[in-house]
């Protein structure tokens, strides 16, 4: 009973959002007579980049493939304008941020710790596979530019929380020196890793893009997100230089 | 088309930033081969990376009139002396090889030319092992000339994150039958490290030979390089003093109990042909075994036990003369060690070991 009457609710602010919009959408197309007030969006779309390190070091060699693991991103967004071409709005987004490289590398150093306090170090030269998927909530905040009724533009930055992190991977095809490049050789034909567990809950970084509207509330966007913090913790050295996510939203906006 | 022309960016972005860099200069300065003629050689020559160390077995004339090694240092690198220089043995002076890496990287290798003339050992003299920088070290026994002819696991616990000497399966123990020490193996629980490679407990072993570190995740049984030159005939028997404890509870590799097993240790030698080593792959099964001589009694032993065991030659299996053959001892605080397979806590201590001849 509660359920039904909830729904009756639900259904009847999205009509009288759905009749608001469209109001809107007449005077937009009008461009006269602005009114400041919230807007609300479903923001949809796919997130294309890597998890990479900012200019790459001479350790790795060749990057043999790359690929994106399927990463949806989700969210709403509430956005106020104060002027005709001016706002700012909030989000709050579900990202999915993956991807998967294959790439060879040479005196790699790497530092290993075992939850029994155990730590190997050394310098690996062969083959890695690596396949990165981390799903991130995250709240990017942006100054919203709308020049005409066809083009929106905002830039901003974003905080996102970890709440499910993948980081594992292939080494082979290649040896290990125990403590460094003169230590004893030990040959890997193919051994596995996972850092899933050592990665930072928490990223912020600088994100804008652009939306296109298409249909009457329906927009087109593309929006990249640069992390500005390492996705590993300062005391991690299973890698030796920062990485970083960058990625690209590729996806619609439905206005509401 | 505007969005296109933003991926473009983005892309390009992307590219520009992730540019190959030129390749770093190589770190290593490893001697990778060290060749010496086969017919000056009584058994393969072994490269020591954790030592530094060329180990040499030469036949008499090599060691009386020197030899030219063809040596092959890690690329980039140089050596000096230079490889086919002449390495003579009758001038007096530490032997050595200094590798220059193309980095700049100086390694130090030490010659230790080996030879076995005495076969009898009392583990009075221990060499503590390890590295620049390294937080580990382990001992390894050295004959009482102070060659390097027996090896253990020790150095790939090392690898694991093993640092302290006791808490290494083979080390020394002043609880001797004679003499002030012994040697003691002790078979001892894995960590996590050593668990993502499925072990689960390291057996204590010690052996006649040497240990490479390449092959310790590929296939760990191939890293002990078991046997040192031996001229003669087949000997009369292998003799020693042990004491054994085997420890509480029998696990399996993948570290599930075993009710009602007991371990036991393993105690041989074994005489073959060839100046290649064989490993713990092939110790017991390869057609070139000639004689062995193995303890049959594995169980505890609480006190000092005398084994005075003879050498059985292989059925259809003699020495002809001027055949090279090669010697190995070892022994095992878990018989089944070397499938990961014993119990945590057994205890071998070995002392006094002789190759007896008539």
């Amino acid at each position: 009973m509660k359920i039904k009457i909830s729904g009756l609710v639900l259904g009847m602010l999205i009509a009288a959002t759905n009749t608001f919009a469209q109001d809107n959408g007449k005077e937009q197309t009008k461009n006269s007579g602005f009114a400041p007030g919230f807007e609300h969006r479903i923001l949809a779309g796919l997130n294309f980049g890597a998890t990479t390190p900012i200019g790459f070091p001479n350790t790795i060699r060749k990057v043999n493939g790359y690929w994106p693991e399927f990463s949806p991103s989700l969210g709403y967004e509430l956005s106020y304008r104060v002027t005709g071409r001016w706002g700012a709005a909030v989000a709050v987004k579900l990202d999915y941020k993956g991807m998967g490289t294959k790439d060879e590398v040479q005196y790699f150093p790497t530092i290993i710790t075992t939850e029994d306090g155990g730590r190997f170090q050394g310098d690996f030269s062969g083959k890695n596979k690596t396949i990165v998927r981390n799903a991130y909530v995250s709240f990017p905040v942006s100054a919203v530019f709308t020049p005409n009724n066809r083009w929106r533009f905002n830039l901003g930055g974003y905080a996102a929380w970890l709440f499910s992190s993948n980081f594992h991977g292939t080494v082979s095809d290649g040896y290990i020196r125990n403590g460094g490049p003169t230590g004893e050789k030990v040959i890997i034909s193919e051994a596995t890793f996972d850092f899933g567990k050592n990665m930072r809950t928490f990223d912020i970084g600088l994100q804008g893009g652009a939306a296109y509207r298409v249909g009457k509330k329906l927009s087109v966007n593309g929006n990249l997100n640069w992390g500005l913090r390492p996705v590993f913790p300062g005391d991690f050295q299973g890698m030796s230089f920062p990485l970083y996510n960058v990625y690209l939203t590729l996806g619609v906006t439905y206005k509401i | 088309m505007n969005v296109r022309k933003l991926c473009y960016v983005a892309a390009t972005v992307g590219a520009l930033q992730s540019c190959i860099k030129d390749a770093p200069l190589n770190p290593e300065a490893d001697i990778e081969t060290f060749t010496v003629a086969p017919d000056q050689i009584t058994s393969d020559v072994f490269i020591d990376q954790t030592k530094s160390q060329i180990r040499l077995y030469l036949t008499e004339e090599a060691y009386q009139k020197g030899i030219a090694p063809l040596i092959k240092v890690s690329a980039g690198g140089r050596v000096s002396p230079a490889s086919g220089d002449s390495l003579k043995f009758n001038e007096s002076g530490l032997k050595e090889y200094v590798v220059t890496s193309a980095t700049g990287t100086q390694r130090k290798y030490t010659v230790e030319v080996v030879q076995t003339g005495v076969w009898k050992f009392g583990f009075e003299r221990w060499d503590t092992v390890s590295a620049a920088g390294a937080s580990w070290k382990y001992v390894n026994p050295l004959s009482d000339d102070g060659r390097n002819i027996w090896a253990s696991g020790n150095i790939g616990i090392a690898i694991t994150g093993v640092n302290e000497i006791s808490d290494f399966p083979l080390h020394a123990t002043t609880e001797a039958k004679d003499g002030k020490y012994a040697a003691v193996m002790e078979t001892k629980p894995g960590n996590a490290l050593s668990g993502w490679m499925g072990i689960h407990l390291f057996a204590g072993s010690m052996f006649m030979g040497n240990f490479v570190t390449d092959y310790l995740l590929e296939n760990p049984l191939k890293c002990t390089q078991f046997g040192q030159s031996y001229t003669g005939i087949i000997p009369k028997s292998f003799t020693g003093d042990y004491k054994y404890q085997p420890g509480a509870t029998f696990i399996d590799k993948d570290a599930t109990p075993v009710p009602g097993k007991t371990d036991e240790c393993s105690i041989y030698a074994v005489l073959y042909t060839g100046t290649t080593r064989l490993d713990a792959t092939n110790i017991l099964t390869s057609d070139r075994v000639v004689a062995t001589a193995v303890l049959a009694d594995g169980t505890a032993k609480n006190d000092w036990t005398h084994f005075d065991i003879p050498f059985v030659a292989v059925p259809g299996k003699s020495v002809l003369s001027g055949q090279p053959l090669m010697m190995a001892i070892i022994a095992s605080s878990s018989k089944e060690g070397d499938h990961y397979r014993g119990a945590v806590g057994s205890r071998l201590i070995l002392d006094n070991v002789e190759i007896v001849h008539e």
